[in-house]
């Protein structure tokens, strides 16, 4: 005999009050902005230095130069090679970290805070005293162009390229891997690169996020001490407007034979980051295919068993990213799948999306936000969004108010408004022998084995 | 840095169930995380990839939990779960926000009490599917995918409980029933074969009540059977032994796997700091030689697997360039590997302060607080081994270095795995 009544879940306790961290902002003169948050926690220091160093404001024959670049900073400055570099930085337990996207390079770094001066001058020194040795360029080269080799062997970073290619007008940007293609890394010389840093890491319009043990006051003093003198503003920008490849649905299969299974990508151009429909989209999102218990997931792999798991997403950049419905499936489920993925999208927009569901969406968003405040990195990464997409200081301090306060209504005019099952491309990475018949079959639109 | 202070509390349930307490109250979330103590090493030949397949089982409802209803609580209040399956256990967690931890201990509770009651053939042959198509997705069609199983294979005699891989066989899992299912969950789920972790923020005064409302009533197991198989082994392979593999790859890859002593063995310290003198970071030795200065290899990983029975694994690898040949690989990792006979102390000191970082960066997390304290009372009984982990690795000498490059790295204990790109013809 059970002693306690189980059939019922227990309810929910008293909501604990926690706001988004304080934080410090300010800028240096140059136009570098500063935020500083204490997180005392743990002795640890997270330190991201963004730069409008980003692939998006490069033109097709020189894609690829921002990420090499990046990449390139490990080889050295003008003080220390890249071997003494890694030393000196490791010495001190510090993880050093570039990453490139479109928007800019953030450098990272992230130390226990006993090391943080140090820490601090071995950044500096990296991101202002750049020395690019023709070895170690040709190095990171290598490890680009094997790494696209790479790439081209694996079906889901197939379907990802292929996405791109399909979705976006020939030449912009997104058309392209963020990392370039074999042909424009080939020919970017060493001086480019030197070039590229000289012009583009400039403090302005960049940005210093410090979060974790620190005592304010410090960081000011080492922020003017080691990026005081630095001037001047990052020489190019993104200055594209995005457009579709076309509006009319279409199916494209990259014929992998041999595959034992399919790769599915179905979507189109999305939105901006910085469209004011931004939550109730995210909202919409989430119950089409943001969570295992969305619309998606539960039809898919719960119901048919298709998946191991399906996930769409808007993906939010500074101009309109893609969205897409992506999953993996057998080779002989490939069309269904395709049909039930196009069906969820078309009663979505259809029928809208009921009260229940977004009160599950909005409670779980805004649940899942205090999951991500706990370390010094992901506070600093939240840091980073608001300066990329000059978002209110106060943006994350409301982020849960707001996200409670999308409506019903709200969330269905969003996804009408962005999600168009007429205009979906197909993308299907996988053995055309043994799809094509049922994939074609299901009339989707013009198909193409490519 | 000075000594890690993680507070910690340990209780014990009539039933055999241990818990582990520690509390956090920065951020108002909580992790609820429970490691049970059966693996694939527990399966016997026939049965494999079963460990997992329950796992899987175990998000399918019990009494008084519907299908799915696990997930959909957890994501409406917004919180994050999942569960692995190992070789030597399996884990299951959630991190909620921390008004939602009575819920977390229900939906446990629940499958650790009371899961056979809604089980049903349906839904075993429904995850059945979605286990072949993971098995599909990470293993068969990627490259390089079974690297694991093969270097297992290579360094596990057959009847060792490590001789094969995590995942099974297509055949084995669909040779599965519901009799099994729930002579698994009979013989292994079961509270004296648990341990459950709660950290983060919680209320002291009443924790405890809460455990023991929701598994306390909960019936201890009898004892755990032993392993199936043979686990005596020899502590060197022996011998090099290898295996080459033309496979629809991109890049020739070279893994090197070495025999080492288990987890639970003093040694395993110094397998695990000479691993990081070897890969870890930038200033480590095959970075420097292999992509750094010689410029044969694009990438190179290495890694001490954690494991309990008799002998534990260390691998290397190194992923060529397209011109780069697997002898050239693997002459250049055994030549760097071997040269390990003269480590520096600097080296070690360097490997000691990332190793710092890291756990510190780890223990941010509420959630990877849980997991490791729950792993370091169900393997050593000992949670408060956590706050001493860096010293056992501060402890370990240039000197032992050495000597476990000499007696466990040499080319009688190696198994050299080589993926070859399949030559288009």
């Amino acid at each position: 005999m059970s002693l306690l009544d189980r059939t019922q879940p227990p309810a929910s306790g008293e909501i604990r009050q926690f706001d988004f961290p304080e934080v410090q902002t300010g800028a240096l003169p140059n136009g570098l902005d500063l935020k500083i948050c204490v997180l005392p926690r743990l002795p640890i220091v997270s330190v991201n230095l963004f730069l409008r160093a980003g692939e998006g404001s490069l033109v097709e024959g020189r894609a690829g130069t921002a990420v090499l670049t990046g990449d390139a900073l490990e080889g050295g400055t003008l003080k220390r090679s890249g071997s003494s570099l890694a030393e000196a930085l490791e010495g001190i337990g510090a993880r050093l970290g570039v990453s490139t996207g479109w928007e800019g390079t953030s450098i990272s770094v992230s130390v226990l805070a006993d090391r943080l001066p140090e820490a601090f001058a071995l950044l500096a020194e990296v991101v202002l005293e750049p020395d690019f040795p023709s070895v170690e360029v040709d190095r990171v080269r290598e490890q680009q162009l094997a790494e696209i080799r790479q790439r081209s062997m694996d079906p889901s970073a197939l379907a990802s390229d292929e996405v791109s290619r399909r979705f976006y007008a020939e030449g912009l940007p997104y058309a392209r891997p963020q990392v370039g293609t074999e042909s424009s890394i080939s020919s970017v010389a060493r001086d480019q690169i030197r070039g590229y840093a000289e012009a583009c890491y400039r403090p302005g319009s960049g940005g210093l996020i410090v979060v974790g043990d620190v005592d304010p006051e410090q960081i000011k003093s080492l922020s003017s001490e080691y990026f005081g003198s630095w001037i001047g503003s990052p020489s190019a920008v993104d200055n594209f407007r995005v457009d579709a490849q076309t509006r009319e649905r279409r199916v494209w299969i990259l014929d992998r034979p041999g595959s034992v299974q399919s790769e599915v990508r179905l979507g189109h151009v999305g939105v901006a980051r910085t469209t004011p429909n931004y939550l109730p989209l995210s909202i919409g999102n989430l119950l089409l295919g943001g969570t295992f218990t969305s619309r998606l997931n539960l039809n898919l792999r719960e119901r048919n068993g298709f998946t191991y798991g399906v996930r769409s997403r808007f993906s939010f950049r500074s101009q309109p990213g893609p969205f897409q419905v992506s999953t993996a499936v057998g080779n002989e489920v490939t069309a269904s799948a395709v049909r039930e993925i196009l069906s969820e999208l078309e009663s979505l927009v259809v029928d809208g999306v009921t009260r229940k569901e977004v009160d599950a969406a909005r409670d779980y968003a805004a649940g899942i936000f205090g999951l991500h405040l706990e370390t010094a990195g992901q506070i600093a990464s939240r840091l980073n969004q608001i300066l990329v997409y000059g978002l209110p200081d106060d943006y994350y301090h409301l982020y849960r108010d707001n996200i409670r306060s999308v409506s019903t209504e709200e969330v269905t005019s969003a996804v009408k408004a962005h999600i168009h099952p007429d205009e979906v491309q197909v993308v299907i990475v996988g053995d055309a022998d043994s799809i094509l018949g049922s994939v074609d079959a299901l009339g989707l639109g013009p198909l193409e084995v490519v | 840095m000075n000594q890690l202070a993680i507070p910690l509390e340990r209780h014990c349930l009539d039933n055999g169930l241990k818990i582990v307490l520690s509390q956090d109250s920065t951020v108002p979330i909580v992790a609820v995380n429970i490691w049970y103590g059966v693996g694939s090493r527990n399966e016997r030949p026939g049965h494999t990839g079963f460990a997992h397949l329950f796992e899987h089982m175990m998000f399918q409802g019990s009494k008084h939990v519907p299908k799915n209803k696990h997930f959909e609580l957890i994501e409406r209040a917004g919180g994050t779960l999942n569960a692995t399956t190992w070789f030597d256990r399996t884990n299951y967690f959630e991190t909620v926000p921390s008004r939602d931890l009575e819920l977390a201990l229900w939906l446990e509770s629940d499958r650790m009490g009371w899961m056979l009651p809604a089980m049903d053939q349906e839904k075993l042959d429904n995850q059945r599917d979605v286990v072949k198509n993971e098995k599909r997705q990470r293993y068969d069609n990627q490259p390089y995918g079974d690297w694991d199983q093969r270097l297992q294979a290579l360094i596990y005699p057959k009847d060792h409980p490590y001789h094969h891989p995590v995942i099974g066989s297509v055949e084995d899992l669909d040779a599965a029933t519901l009799e099994d299912v729930a002579a698994f969950f009979g013989t292994y789920y079961v509270p004296n074969n648990a341990v459950l972790t709660i950290a983060g923020d919680f209320d002291e005064s009443q924790v405890m009540d809460l455990v023991q409302r929701y598994f306390g009533e909960i019936e201890a197991g009898a004892p755990i059977p032993p392993l199936p198989g043979d686990s005596c082994l020899e502590p060197i392979i022996g011998d090099t032994v290898r295996e080459h593999v033309f496979a629809e790859v991109p890049l020739a890859r070279v893994i090197i796997g070495f025999r080492i002593p288990p987890y639970s063995s003093e040694d395993f310290a110094v397998a695990e700091v000479s691993r990081a003198l070897l890969g870890m970071g930038r200033a480590s030795r095959l970075y420097r030689a292999l992509v750094r200065e010689r410029r044969v290899a694009k990438g190179v990983v290495t890694y001490a697997f954690p494991l309990l029975t008799n002998a534990s694994m260390l691998l290397t690898w190194a992923t060529g360039y397209p011109d780069s040949t697997p002898e050239q690989l693997e002459a250049a990792l055994t030549e760097e590997i071997e040269a390990l006979v003269e480590a520096k102390q600097s080296e070690v000191d360097r490997a000691i302060a990332l190793t710092e970082t890291d756990l510190v960066r780890a223990l941010e997390h509420v959630g990877e607080r849980a997991n490791l304290l729950s792993m370091f009372d169900l393997y050593f009984d000992d949670p408060d081994r956590l706050n001493h982990e860096i010293d056992r690795l501060r402890a370990v000498t240039v000197e032992q270095i050495r000597d476990f490059a000499a007696s466990q790295l040499g080319s009688d204990n190696r198994a050299v795995l080589v993926y070859e790109p399949k030559r288009k013809s």
